[in-house]
């Protein structure tokens, strides 16, 4: 049990503590509202205000990682989506490109075979036209010479030929020199 | 000049005669009794964080200017540290007061390492405008003063009595007071109850005690530190004109220092010591259930 003698000792050592650091309702309470006043301001215009501002900043930041995910998401699908064009662009070239040179090469023979048609369309006029020169030439070539026969022989035989010996002797002559 | 420090010379200590309590400004029993030097300084704290505050909270951007972005820094950092101790859901509630009680508390340390602060005021003259010591000091930092920092604790206190029972209800608090754990039944069920009512009491009885504890702890550090930056500013008082000047500024410089780390240590410690009461009280209990369950 606690005696009233403890208490009373309990209570003086209490006095004591008491005087000896100047404990005082009234400066305790002054304190305190000192306190309070503090905290009611830091928390409505410094706490509050600055959280919010925080995580304002937070916010923006999230939301601008995540636009730039975005941003980055969609240059790669833009990457990607080029790269198809390109690469139909490519095959559409090449086929382009590879039906051009067909086309070139068929033009090209088709050209090539005109060409070829109208050299032996020239080469056989050619043809022709020295044949029928020839012949021409040949004519001319035997007539003459069978006049130069007529007058050889008329003068070695010192008869003049009529005209059926002329033409018999043509007709030798030009038998003989188409032999 | 010379100091003795000879072995035969009886030991008498040094200690500079700071009071252990603050001195009011006015008549002791008059209407302005409470206001004493301790009161004056906390107003002067208080209005430095109002204009600082002010300061930094004014016109404020995303793109922060300085007085924001050091505000900001500080307070991002003790939220992440309270969070970080009582959980994300309690640190919305809890912040304000833990928050205001770091601010507050490091200026009020900080304060009392200004010149003048416990040695400007009323003593003995020795000439114009100059006394041998200042017995009654104009100014003393609130963490010097066992009102204020009782004042504080009791603050703290209730704070964690209301978001304890807030958050876990009075039955809730009882229960995890009282409890027992473990989940045992039969004969042992009732011996370890029995335990957990007497582990309860201890409890209850060490709840009660934190803000002595705190207010205590607080008090103690500043108060200490007050003394010896007073005893080694005084430590050469006895050696001339010149010697007193210079000894007054060397040797409690490095004490300087130490107080200056003394005091963000103590706000540090009286900040997490309130969190870590408020994360005790706050958690729910889930262990006897999760055991059930295995």
């Amino acid at each position: 049990m606690i005696s009233a003698t403890t208490l009373i000792i309990a209570a003086g050592k209490v006095d004591a503590i008491v005087e000896k650091f100047g404990l005082a309702w009234g400066k305790f309470i002054a304190q305190v509202i000192i306190f309070w006043v503090v905290f009611t301001i830091l928390k409505k215009y410094a706490f509050g205000p600055i959280l919010a501002m925080l995580e304002q900043r937070r916010q923006r930041i999230a939301d601008g990682e995540a636009k730039l995910e975005k941003i980055s998401r969609d240059a790669t699908e833009a990457a990607k989506t080029s790269q198809a064009i390109i690469d139909k662009a490519e095959a559409d070239a090449a086929r382009l490109v590879k039906e051009a040179d067909d086309a070139a090469k068929a033009l090209q023979e088709r050209r090539q075979q005109d060409a070829v048609a109208s050299a032996n369309t020239i080469i056989a006029k050619a043809r022709e036209a020295a044949e029928l020169e020839k012949q021409q030439l040949m004519s001319q070539l035997k007539s003459e010479f069978g006049r130069m026969v007529s007058d050889a022989t008329s003068r070695v035989t010192g008869k003049v030929l009529n005209a059926d010996d002329q033409t018999r002797i043509n007709q030798e002559t030009a038998t003989q020199v188409s032999a | 000049m010379s100091i003795s420090f000879a072995p035969e010379a009886s030991f008498s200590p040094l200690l500079a005669n700071v009071h252990s309590y603050a001195s009011e400004l006015f008549e002791k029993d008059s209407v302005l009794g409470f206001f004493t030097n301790s009161v004056l300084v906390a107003l002067v704290v208080l209005s430095l964080v109002l204009w600082f505050s002010r300061k930094a909270t004014k016109n404020m951007t995303l793109v922060p200017h300085k007085a924001q972005n050091f505000f900001e820094f500080i307070i991002e950092f003790l939220y992440g540290q309270v969070e970080g101790i009582v959980g994300a859901k309690q640190a919305k509630l809890a912040f304000p007061l833990l928050g205001t009680l770091f601010i507050y508390i490091l200026v009020s340390n900080w304060f009392g390492l200004l010149p003048g602060v416990g040695t400007i005021g009323w003593g003995e003259s020795t000439g114009f405008l100059s006394i041998k010591a200042a017995h009654d000091p104009l100014l003393r930092p609130p963490t010097a003063d066992l009102n204020a920092t009782i004042g504080l604790s009791v603050s703290a206190f209730i704070v964690w009595l209301f978001l304890t029972i807030k958050e876990v209800g009075v039955w809730g608090f009882l229960l995890h007071t009282f409890g027992p754990k473990g989940g045992l039944k039969g004969v042992m069920g009732i011996a370890v109850a029995l335990v957990f009512l007497f582990v309860g009491v201890i409890e209850v009885v060490s709840i009660i005690i934190r803000p002595v504890t705190l207010s205590i702890r607080l008090f103690g550090n500043i108060f200490a530190g007050e003394n010896v930056l007073h005893t080694m500013s005084d430590l050469m008082a006895g050696t001339g004109p010149v010697g007193s000047f210079l000894g007054s500024i060397a040797l409690p410089l490095p004490f300087y220092f130490m107080e200056l780390l003394v005091g963000l240590l103590q706000a540090i410690v009286f900040t997490l010591l309130c969190s870590v009461y408020i994360q005790l009280s706050t958690t729910h209990d889930d262990h006897g259930h999760e055991e059930g369950h295995h």
